[in-house]
């Protein structure tokens, strides 16, 4: 081995899929071979956004040559969810959204079965829909699920049946009543965020075989693996040990490949066929209404700061969108409730945030959960406040930032955190305060700043676990359950295993894919939660094989294990300054003296981890010990011109700081940071668009714009600042989503400062800003 | 509603002459449609759009993808010459730098290594990317069918969105154009909503030489993309610049009436206020351009 890293932790490392990744050797599900006898799904969506299902005739489809099986919503009677079981596989007795999954052909082709799924006929009645979540909560609104009274639900949800709600989380601190006539400033808001969609790079695959013993698989690009297989054991009556889920690399989750989406479809079609895998995959197409979006969001929030500038009130209802199925987004809306002020301390708040169904594409989790959609406001009003009070900005987020041991909205100690720390950085990185000239007469150019912060938003225990065992040549392989989304997750794991090994790097193998069969345990590869979760799960099981290794050594030489350690992938002693090599040993153990017995025998160290401090909250105040696991905070400044003639906005650049605890692996943190500020960048400027019926306008990449690499800010400056957390490992917590956060809202900042002029509505774009700049000319 | 997966079936036709395509599309009208590129075809058929029977690939037919210059009697480019061909070719780079900054316009560099300009031409699209650039050049269409060839001047060639003069059995071989004008300069100049392979929400091609028949020593073509079923030539704005002298003055009244003549409509894409003001943006800061080569050339 060429390389030979020592203590890894901290250091930039190469990633373990490097090689993998760069020839393009690395394979996706969809490069899985199943032979000959593989059978192939479409499916057939329906063309309105809300109707009852009259009758559905497959008799021309199931008459043409090459098809093997119909299925529908018969076939699925049991709801399937995350939080809140309200979806079946297949639509049952009415359809919610244009695009939802009516029935699934499956053929020997791909071709074949979409043919036959255009012969399908399906009879509908059309039914009022409703599409903006504020008018989906009046009393007169189209009931989309009249049985939400019924759905099984976990018991921090909480849905109102005989509504459209199907979560209201209630926010009650202090007494604003009585704080905003103390207020010397107050700004007011109504900020609406549209749905848009993750657009990973490798479109959602699945291939599932139902084997006619009644073993099931399912391979597919997944972010949660045993989620899903939870879930789909769940709805189908499959015993858990049954059902095995292998999801090799994922080409881009950012939340779209979280639980279940279109992957049941595809379990539920092999079961019609056992005996024959059949492969379903999403087209570009599809994959915006087909699988899941961000939730949209209608927010109206007001804030007040006293005459000193400090915070003093805030009062806030947030409607998110949900979309047709809220199983997952119930929780969006549930995080944002519990982080409703922002990154701010505000003694007195009243929040209220409704997740509600519309007849829209499901609304799920995407990069920041909640986040990105109630910062765009808020972090646009602290600026306004700021203006009022003729204070900086920057300075006006210092002062009212959250700080370590500050009591936070839910009553909650804010643990370890600096997010002046995180200010000082951005503003220095794009020196703020200084104004710089643009670079054309037609030209404005401005600077904005926007701070964040977040916590993994999941249930209260979810859990990790992992293996640590050893080879002959004490190479090692870690077994786990988190998934490889291009975020480094296996380098982290092999970076933390080696270093509480005390082993090289490079001696440190993933055990992959993950294999609900073989892997151990993990909840899913979501909320930034894996190098903390995770992380403290390798290494406790790297402890626990190393414990292991010494006791034997310790006994061997006779010496107090207390004096041992392991350097460099050999057992030392600070006594007797012996060394023993972990080759060989680590499986075959040791000989006594005179070879007479042995000691010892083959490694596997085991470890796990799973918060246990997190507190249910009162439902009527929002109120608890102990909310959530942690935060992670970050800033972001952003230095733009725009083109006052066309409109367009060009990003110069952007700087971001986040305190991350510890990086494991700077390079890594980086490029999160400069994805994030892409996406994030991105995400101001697009959106699912629909006409009045609910037809999707732009559901393919032409009419649908993502960033490329000449449309994004022309330098990506990061920042790390390195707050140690608790429960971390070596004081890491994570750094994922948190880097699109704020994006947004800094653009819009940055903008205003260039032109004066406020947006409050997403998606930014040339021809908005150029209207309103001719607005303002008129006045 | 949405793309299928892959393509319905049909039947490849690799034509190797003129008379063998005439032959079919006689045979099989509308069910036959041709291809060079694919990039607009294959795509159309994917989304269900156009099921032809056969698709008969014309690309290799002689001389469909050449590209000839000769001083004084000017440039023939094949149809089949693909956006790249155009838009890296010697010759055209130095004797018509317009229609190498328009083909270079065209999508991202991936499809422009398929893309045809013949291609772009006969979808008739309004947002085709080269065809302002030809209107502006005066190019002509050499179109082959049953009597033989013809040859027609690329501004009669556009009738409608999608609708062209073809003929039954008719097709495009080349296009050609004449030697320009000494000191002439052009500029096309496209707003898309992104940088980079994004559809043209307005497309501008200006072409201007020095001209002693006018009053202002200089005659002007504007031709408007995206903003009407058809690509629009600017003949108000155009007689505005060749009645008056040149200047900011001159130039702000010409872009304001090519934005009159603009028709855009509203769509996902944009707004027609916005593409009409879009108009106006982009004329002014293409005349200006080659004002400043023209003065430039003078000097």
């Amino acid at each position: 081995m060429a390389k030979h890293t020592l203590d890894p932790v901290g250091k930039s490392v190469s990633r373990v899929d490097m090689y993998d990744k760069v020839t393009g050797a690395a394979r996706y599900a969809d490069d899985l071979q199943f032979g000959p006898g593989l059978y192939y799904g479409r499916l057939v969506r329906s063309g309105y956004a809300h109707a009852l299902i009259k009758r559905i005739d497959a008799s021309k489809a199931l008459q043409v040559p090459g098809v093997k099986a119909v299925v529908t919503g018969k076939d699925t009677p049991i709801r399937i969810g995350l939080y809140l079981k309200d979806r079946f596989i297949f639509a049952m007795d009415r359809v919610r959204y244009v695009g939802d999954a009516v029935a699934g052909v499956i053929a020997t082709s791909e071709e074949t079965a979409e043919e036959a799924a255009q012969l399908i006929e399906v009879e509908y009645e059309e039914l009022p829909a409703v599409f903006d979540p504020e008018e989906a909560v009046q009393p007169d609104a189209p009931l989309i699920h009249p049985d939400l009274g019924d759905y099984e639900v976990v018991n921090f949800i909480l849905p109102e049946p005989g509504t459209n709600i199907s979560e209201h989380f209630k926010l009650r601190k202090g007494d604003p009543e009585a704080a905003w006539p103390k207020c010397a400033a107050i700004v007011e808001g109504t900020f609406r965020l549209p749905q848009i969609q993750h657009v990973p790079i490798e479109p959602h695959v699945a291939v599932a075989l139902w084997e006619p013993s009644g073993q099931v698989t399912l391979w597919t690009s997944s972010q949660s693996p045993f989620a899903q297989r939870d879930l789909i054991a769940q709805s189908l009556g499959i015993p858990h040990g049954n059902l095995r889920v292998v999801s090799p690399y994922v080409g881009g989750g950012v939340g779209g490949k979280a639980g279940v989406s279109m992957e049941a479809c595809a379990v539920v079609m092999a079961r019609a066929v056992k005996g024959h895998p059949v492969k379903l995959r999403m087209t570009r197409e599809e994959e915006f209404i087909g699988t899941t979006v961000r939730q949209s969001l209608v927010a109206h929030t007001r804030i007040g700061c006293d005459a000193e500038g400090n915070l003093l009130a805030m009062e806030t209802r947030y409607y998110f969108g949900g979309g047709a199925s809220n199983e997952y987004g119930v929780n969006i809306a549930r995080a944002a409730g519990y982080s409703c002020t922002g990154p701010y301390y505000i003694p007195n708040v009243k929040g209220d945030s409704y997740c509600v169904y519309t007849n829209l594409p499901i609304g799920s989790a995407m990069r920041g959960f909640g986040m990105p959609e109630i910062h765009w406001g808020i972090e646009q009003i602290m600026d306004q406040l700021a203006e009022k009070m003729g204070i900086d900005p920057a300075e006006f987020r210092r002062r009212n930032c959250v700080k370590t041991g500050d009591t936070i909205l839910t009553g909650m100690k804010m643990p370890q955190i600096d997010l002046v720390a995180c200010i000082d950085k951005v503003t220095k990185a794009i020196d703020w305060g200084k104004e710089e000239k643009p670079s054309a007469a037609h030209k404005k150019r401005g600077k904005g700043i926007a701070i964040m912060w977040k916590a993994p938003a999941m249930p209260p225990n979810p859990g990790s676990s992992a293996i640590v065992r050893f080879n002959e040549d004490a190479t090692v392989n870690v077994e786990i359950g988190a998934q490889e989304l291009g975020q480094g997750a296996f380098t982290v794991a092999a970076q933390v295993a080696a270093q509480a090994l005390g082993v090289p790097y490079e001696w440190v193998r993933i055990s992959a894919p993950i294999d609900t069969k073989y892997s151990p345990y993990e909840w899913q590869t979501v909320a930034s939660r894996i190098t903390w979760s995770m992380g403290n799960a390798v290494k406790a099981a790297a402890e626990d094989a190393r414990k292991q290794i010494l006791d034997v050594v310790a006994e061997h030489w006779g010496e107090d294990v207390e004096n041992l350690d392991i350097k460099d992938g050999q057992v030392i002693s600070y006594q007797s300054e012996r060394e023993q090599p972990l080759e060989k040993m680590v499986i075959y153990g040791l000989p006594s003296e005179d070879f007479e017995g042995w000691k010892g025998g083959p490694i596997i160290g085991h470890g796990k981890f799973m918060p246990t401090y997190v507190t249910n909250l009162d439902p009527e105040t929002g109120q608890g010990t102990r909310a959530v696991v942690h935060y992670t905070v970050g800033a972001q400044a952003v230095d733009l011109e725009v083109d006052t003639e066309t409109g367009e906005v060009e990003m110069l650049k952007i700087a971001s700081a986040y305190d991350v605890g510890k990086a494991i692996n700077p390079d890594l943190v980086m490029t999160q940071i400069e994805g994030g500020a892409v996406q994030g960048a991105s995400s101001a400027f697009e959106a699912l668009k629909f006409d009045e019926k609910g037809q999707p306008l732009n559901a393919d990449l032409v009419d649908y714009r993502i960033m490329t690499t000449v449309d994004a800010p022309r330098e990506i400056h990061g920042d790390i600042v390195e707050t140690p957390l608790e429960d971390g490992p070596w004081g890491a917590r994570g750094v994922g989503e948190h880097v699109m956060v704020q994006t947004a809202p800094a653009i819009a900042n940055a903008i205003h400062d260039a032109l004066g002029i406020r947006f409050n509505d997403l998606p930014l774009s040339a021809e908005k800003i150029f209207l309103a700049l001719q607005e303002q000319q008129k006045d | 509603m949405l793309a299928r997966p892959g393509l319905p079936s049909f039947d490849y036709i690799r034509a190797s002459t003129a008379q063998e395509v005439v032959r079919l599309l006689k045979e099989h009208g509308e069910g036959a449609r041709l291809m060079m590129g694919g990039t607009d075809l294959l795509v159309r058929m994917r989304q269900g759009d156009v099921r032809p029977k056969i698709v008969v690939d014309v690309k290799h037919l002689p001389g469909m993808s050449e590209i000839l210059y000769e001083e004084g009697a000017g440039l023939t480019i094949g149809a089949a010459a693909t956006m790249n061909q155009v838009a890296k070719h010697p010759a055209v780079r130095a004797h018509y730098p317009l229609l190498a900054e328009a083909a270079n316009s065209v999508a991202s560099y991936q499809v422009r290594n398929r893309a045809t300009v013949g291609g772009n031409l006969c979808n008739a699209s309004p947002c085709a990317d080269t065809t302002p650039a030809i209107l502006a050049l005066e190019g002509r269409l050499v179109l082959y069918g049953p009597n033989g060839e013809r040859e027609l001047p690329a501004k009669e060639f556009f009738l409608g969105p999608g609708q062209t003069a073809l003929q039954p059995g008719e097709f495009l071989t080349a296009m050609r154009f004449p030697q320009l004008p000494s000191g002439s300069a052009g500029k096309y100049l496209k707003l898309g909503r992104s940088k980079a392979g994004d559809l043209s929400l307005v497309g501008v091609a200006i072409f201007g030489f020095p001209d002693e028949t006018t009053s202002s020593g200089y005659r002007f073509r504007i031709v408007l993309g995206s903003v009407a079923p058809v690509v629009l030539r600017a003949l108000e704005a155009e007689q505005v610049l060749a009645s008056q002298p040149p200047g900011d003055e001159t130039f702000a009244l010409a872009a304001q009436r090519a934005m009159e003549a603009a028709t855009p409509i509203d769509d996902v894409r944009g707004s027609a206020v916005y593409q009409k003001a879009m108009v106006r943006t982009l004329t002014l800061r293409g005349l200006r351009d080659v004002w400043e080569q023209l003065a430039g050339r003078k000097e």
